[in-house]
């Protein structure tokens, strides 16, 4: 939502559907809830703001990774799962293509926005772990948003490759 | 020489000492709930923080990127206790 200035076609991965309590904490309305999310967010977006986008519902593997990535200029990784994210990193170092990363702790008090080179995928304490959903985080899961557009657009405009760290202090910048 | 950042609760507090580059990450932990006991970060003094409290930890260690430079003028290791970050947007 924060990129809806750019000149610029969006490609979505994302396998999993939309549910209600996703309304509450990402970018997603009622009429969305049971459709899957890449294609939810690709109707919003072009219906709201008439945004070029793209859509693919499914699940990034090692199979698909470079026909659904191959062509993009810049990655984003808003993923919620250390496999997904290595696999990202390892495809965007072997094509050598920029990949920024978003990340927010389980409680909802941390963030981090972080370019590829600095970036290390951390694994869930275990398996299922409750995540930012409910509402609860919403405030902070839009800082971190809010800061990863911030990070996007800097670098699409001057090539700047800055990273952040979001706590409830606020956002510290290199 | 590094630079120490401690996030805890949400916080995020720089110690205002540097401390050597070469601790590892137990000695960091440890000295971490050592400050936050003692109240030598500001805005972080928990007397009786569990000594677990950073078991789960991330230790972070970086460098050019985030190019800050340390008291002799070198650019400075930073170093980042953190909470996990599993998580993502979508």
């Amino acid at each position: 939502m924060g990129c809806r200035n750019l000149d610029a076609t969006l490609r979505l991965v994302d396998f999993d559907r939309v549910e209600s309590k996703n309304v509450l904490a990402q970018a997603f309305v009622r009429q969305s809830v049971g459709k899957n999310k890449a294609t939810a967010l690709k109707q919003q977006l072009q219906n709201f703001f008439g945004l070029k986008v793209e859509a693919f519902g499914v699940r990034l593997v090692e199979a698909n990774v470079a026909e659904l990535l191959g062509e993009g200029d810049l990655l984003v990784d808003g993923l919620d799962n250390a496999p997904s994210r290595s696999l990202l990193s390892r495809f965007a170092r072997a094509r050598q293509k920029p990949c920024v990363h978003a990340a927010i702790s389980a409680d909802g008090t941390y963030g981090m926005v972080r370019w590829d080179e600095q970036f290390v995928p951390d694994a869930e304490d275990h398996s299922g772990q409750a995540t930012c959903e409910g509402g609860e985080h919403l405030p902070f899961i839009g800082l971190v948003a809010a800061t990863l557009a911030l990070t996007i657009q800097e670098f699409v405009a001057e090539g700047a490759q800055r990273n952040s760290m979001i706590s409830l202090t606020g956002v510290q910048r290199a | 020489m590094a630079i120490l950042n401690i996030t805890y609760n949400g916080l995020s507090v720089d110690y205002k000492t540097t401390v050597s580059d070469r601790m590892t990450d137990r000695d960091i932990r440890r000295v971490a709930i050592e400050l936050i006991r003692s109240g030598d970060l500001p805005g972080l003094h928990i007397a009786h923080l569990p000594k677990d409290a950073f078991d789960s930890y991330v230790v972070d260690r970086l460098r050019s990127a985030w190019g800050r430079r340390g008291p002799s003028g070198r650019e400075a290791t930073r170093i980042y206790l953190r909470p996990k970050v599993p998580f993502g947007e979508g």
